[in-house]
């Protein structure tokens, strides 16, 4: 990887206050294209807030945030997505009593045409619209389990876990954006699920070709397989950065999770 | 609703204007601030000058309005413990302060004719009666209709509280003897009356909004001061945790619920002694009232509630004071500036709870 | 495939639809009490043993992928019930009434039971339609087929200036702003003399290009209906066309948006949608709805006062959502028939019906909060399968 290239995404003393809380504490994160950047640090270190103020739910208390050449701090959520950026949610927001096709068009909304005249009057060219985006969805919920894919028009409700991130991943990507944030992707299940959805985003990567990946994980073994290199947080603040191998050896890691002195 | 009832929710209101006993005052027969603001009679002062106003006179609306404001808070206090405790709506809490009151008014009706004569006695009797029986219906509404409802989404309970409180107001104006016309109130505090100008205190004005002080005072003890109040709050925090550490949620939610309730029937009864009336319509627009000033003090949080009520019943009073020919538009008014606020301050003037995880 | 290959499949549901028209005849029919309390106790009766036997599941989905059919059959029902009791003004004002309230639900349909935004004022809106319908009608020469748009936009446009202000916050304020504006709406017209006050108003009957509605209908010397034809006709046409814009609505990606905004604000916003654009729409286009079908019952009624338009009157459409199945216009329309024919032929039950209806909503939200026919899954185009 080239040192000198422009880093995909970019948060420069990065900080949330919320009330009295430092949740942000003057981070500074950097992920270059085609990177799988993984962050990690205890409960409470501040990953999903870090998730939270990058896409817009939560606004900026100081810092900013570049991505892909712009300043998108304090964007909304919705300004975010549209320049590329997408992410999965730790508590899997998916609408359970919505189809798995309705979950992941809700995904694809930037590349669905909106205007009221399109929906309700021509509906010959909704329909087209409509065909293409379902063989699309389609194609991409085969790459992660292919039964799955003949299911579409079930809702999501009553699909397992791993399908519902399966599902959540696949509503992340629909809309083939730049960077991914993934959020406890494999949180709730085994050992052998979450080596097989590892898979699946691996590979999908490997098709899309244009794909960086933040991803949050408890998993080290998840870390150390997919990741090119790591992000430590605790309490907010980045306590050390490499890549995985780096990253365990080091003691102020090792004493943010296992308290050793 | 029939015809009839319709009429009398409109007397109703009307009397809701009158912020002083109708025609009890003694040498002030209805010709004092107070009538200028009955829809009824608006007709004969509107030659008097708007800004011809005494000391005495802005006492009066002052008081008034403290009184006012002393209900209103009380209400939103309520809409605030409920939701504190559990992020639920409960929109029948204006109804159960007016079933609260009803109940009060059959306790009196009850142990007068059996012979108890002492107001103290028959107003210690209203109390207590109405509290417990409201404190229980509190709890059995938070068993059987809102904790089931726990897991559904929020405006699901809204919707049960909702149709909870019409059944009340329904079934008080069906089943309750001439439930559709208001029913007078007795007087049970002593009447005393001391006269300044064109101001007069009266004494029962005084106790009430004493004791409606010392309820929220209370209230407020009751949640920071008490161990009670610790396991309210942190349920209201974060009931996974509170649970952890050994805090029986559902127990808690129908302790608060009946607590609120119970506060829900001294509200009433207040209400009652104040306005010498109760009528089963009293709860909609008193409900409503309560939740805004709770939302716009910002919904959790006991002193913005408190602060709600007051500003709530300033703008009223200040309606009145403003508008004394169209003393209908008050609520108008006063809701329209609560909008505003909300719009400018939408999680509150102080803030609401965030109760959101993402 | 034959004619008669073709006809089979449709034949339950020709079945189902004579079945239940003829009820609905027989019941809009006896006027003795009993009789009426045994005909709705044998109807649900038998309802409940089609729900048992997996009747009326299976029927549901055949429906589904037909709906077309369906909503052909409902309308002809509708002409064969308008045929039979031409001369009965009663009767026919009854189905107007319901035609109008299903039509106003639809647009409480597109508010709540899609995007998720509270209104407590659907009688308010409503009032905002038909005084709009009463002032423009006696004061101006607006055609009268203008005159049910205009209702629909005043109460679209008083509807957005009420939400704009609170569309920012969470879903209680709305509900907040909503419910006031519905208890204040009755005091406000009350008080205000220019509308009427508590005398209410007169409506002139609508003429659309010299055919005067409130005249009954003279052909021949024999041939008298009721001039409560007219109103249903006209009903029909606005229910079919707001029924297709719904569902049309629904079966769109704009109702995917509105679902997302309602189901999760924060998840919808994280992927581009404008929620504050949505609601607004939902809201606008509902009350624009509910407009409408106000203007449309002002000019048949000729005669409104503000004792229409109560609080109660709001949750009363608010329940018939609820018991329809909250985002079904199906459902909506069965409980629309349900909750105002019922009242109206059983006498007794009229002065109970607000409390009724409340505990009724109270059981529904406790043991079937789907409703009557919960809404099915997004079939964007009926019958479509994947290749």
């Amino acid at each position: 990887m080239n040192a000198a290239a422009e880093p995909l995404f970019a948060a420069t003393g990065l900080g949330k206050l919320f009330g009295g809380v430092v949740a942000l504490d003057k981070l500074d994160l950097q992920v270059f294209p085609n990177q799988i950047l993984g962050l990690i640090g205890p409960n409470g270190s501040g990953k999903t807030t870090f998730f939270n103020v990058a896409t817009g739910i939560y606004p900026a208390s100081e810092g900013r945030v570049r991505f892909d050449g712009a300043d998108i701090t304090n964007f909304s959520p919705q300004a975010v997505y549209r320049s590329g950026i997408s992410r999965t949610f730790q508590h899997s927001r998916l609408s359970l009593s919505l189809s798995i096709f309705d979950n992941i068009m809700i995904g694809n909304h930037m590349h669905l045409n909106q205007g009221l005249w399109f929906n309700l009057v021509t509906r010959k060219a909704f329909r087209r619209q409509f065909e293409e985006n379902f063989e699309q969805a389609r194609t991409l919920v085969k790459v992660f389990d292919p039964p799955l894919a003949d299911l579409m028009f079930e809702a999501v409700e009553g699909f397992p876990m791993i399908d519902r991130r399966r599902i959540e991943i696949c509503r992340a990507l629909i809309s083939r954006p730049k960077l991914l944030l993934l959020d406890e992707p494999s949180a709730g299940m085994t050992q052998e699920e979450t080596s097989e959805l590892m898979g699946d985003i691996l590979e999908v990567k490997e098709r899309l070709r244009d794909l960086t990946i933040i991803i949050i994980e408890h998993q080290m073994d998840v870390i150390e397989r997919i990741t090119d290199s790591c992000v430590v947080l605790n309490f907010g603040q980045k306590i050390c950065e490499g890549t995985y191998q780096e990253v365990a050896r080091d003691p102020l890691v090792q004493q943010a999770y296992l308290g050793i002195e | 609703m029939d015809g009839l009832g319709e009429q009398r929710i409109r007397l109703g209101y009307a009397q809701a204007e009158r912020h002083v006993r109708p025609g009890t005052d003694p040498g002030r027969p209805g010709t004092g601030p107070a009538a200028r603001w009955s829809t009824a009679s608006s007709v004969e002062f509107r030659t008097r000058k708007a800004h011809s106003m005494d000391v005495g006179l802005f006492v009066q609306y002052v008081m008034n309005g403290l009184m006012l404001g002393v209900m209103y808070a009380l209400v939103a206090v309520g809409f605030t413990l409920f939701f504190g405790v559990m992020n639920i709506i409960n929109f029948s809490h204006g109804d159960v302060v007016m079933v609260g009151a009803f109940v009060g008014l059959a306790t009196y009706l009850g142990v007068s004719s059996i012979g108890v004569e002492n107001p103290w006695g028959q107003l210690a009797a209203a109390m207590i009666v109405a509290a417990s029986a409201m404190a229980l219906m509190g709890a059995a509404v938070a068993k059987y209709l809102v904790l089931p409802l726990k897991n559904a989404p929020p405006l699901n309970t809204l919707l049960i509280t909702l149709m909870l409180g019409t059944a009340l107001h329904e079934a008080v104006r069906l089943f309750y003897p001439r439930g559709a016309n208001p029913q007078r109130f007795p007087s049970l505090l002593p009447t005393d009356a001391y006269s300044f100008g064109n101001f007069t205190l009266r004494i029962d004005s005084v106790i009430l909004l004493g004791t409606g002080l010392l309820a929220i005072v209370g209230i407020h003890l009751l949640i920071n001061r008490t161990k009670l109040g610790l396991a309210m709050r942190a349920v209201a925090q974060d009931e996974d945790t509170a649970k952890t550490m050994g805090i029986d949620f559902d127990r808690i939610v129908l302790i608060t619920f009946a607590i609120g309730s119970a506060l829900a029937a001294f509200t009433g009864i207040l209400h009652g002694l104040y306005y010498s009336e109760v009528n089963f319509a009293m709860g909609l627009l008193l409900g409503v009232i309560g939740f805004s000033s709770a939302i716009v003090g910002g919904l959790g949080n006991i002193y913005g509630a408190i602060i709600g009520g007051f500003l709530f019943a300033a703008l009223q009073t200040l309606g009145v004071v403003a508008m004394p020919f169209a003393s209908a538009y008050k609520d108008v008014f006063a809701f329209g500036v609560i909008i505003l606020i909300m719009a400018w301050r939408p999680t509150g003037l102080i803030s609401e709870k965030i109760s959101e995880r993402v | 495939m034959s004619a008669r290959g073709r006809l089979a499949p449709l034949l339950p549901g020709i079945v189902v639809a004579v079945g239940v028209t003829t009820y609905v005849i027989v019941l809009l029919g006896v006027e003795s009490q009993t009789g009426i309390a045994a005909l709705l106790a044998a109807g649900a009766g038998a309802v409940l043993a089609a729900a048992r036997f997996g009747v009326a599941a299976r029927m549901g989905r055949a429906f589904g992928k037909r709906d077309n059919f369906l909503n052909l059959l409902v309308v002809l029902a509708i002409v064969v019930l308008t045929v039979y009791f031409y001369e009965d003004h009663f009767v026919l004002l009854m189905v107007a009434t319901v035609i109008i309230y299903v039509i106003a639900c639809l647009g409480l349909n597109l508010q709540f039971g899609y995007s998720g935004v509270l209104n407590f004022a659907g009688a308010a809106f409503f009032g905002v339609g038909c005084y709009t319908a009463a002032v423009l009608t006696k004061n101006t020469d607006v055609p009268h087929l203008v005159i049910l748009v205009a209702g629909g936009l005043m109460a679209a446009t008083v509807g957005s200036v009420l939400l704009l202000p609170v569309l920012r916050t969470r879903g209680h304020y709305s509900a907040v702003v909503t419910i006031a504006f519905g208890l204040l709406f009755k005091i406000f017209l009350e008080v205000n003399d220019t509308l009427g006050g508590p005398q209410g108003l007169r409506v002139d009957g609508m003429n659309v290009l010299g055919w005067e509605f409130n005249d009954n209908i003279e052909i021949g010397e024999n041939f008298e209906a009721s001039f409560y034809v007219n109103y249903v006709v006209v009903g029909l046409i606005l229910l079919v066309l707001a029924f297709a814009l719904v569902r049309r609505i629904e079966r769109s990606w704009i109702g995917l948006n509105l679902d997302a905004v309602r189901l999760d604000e924060t998840a919808a916003s994280c992927f581009g949608i404008n929620i504050m654009r949505w609601k607004i729409t939902a809201f606008i286009l509902g009350n624009f709805l509910i407009g409408l079908a106000g203007a449309l019952y002002a000019m048949m009624l000729g005669f409104i006062a503000p004792t229409n338009f109560t609080f109660g009157d709001s949750l009363i459409l608010v329940s018939i959502v609820l018991l329809g199945g909250i985002g079904n216009p199906w459902g909506l329309a069965v409980a629309t028939t349900i909750l105002i024919i019922v009242p109206e032929k059983l006498q007794a039950i009229q002065e109970y019906r607000f409390l009724l209806f409340a505990v009724m909503v109270i059981l529904i939200l406790l043991f079937r909060p789907e409703g009557l026919l919960p809404r099915p899954l997004r079939a964007y185009f009926p019958g479509w399968r994947p290749k």
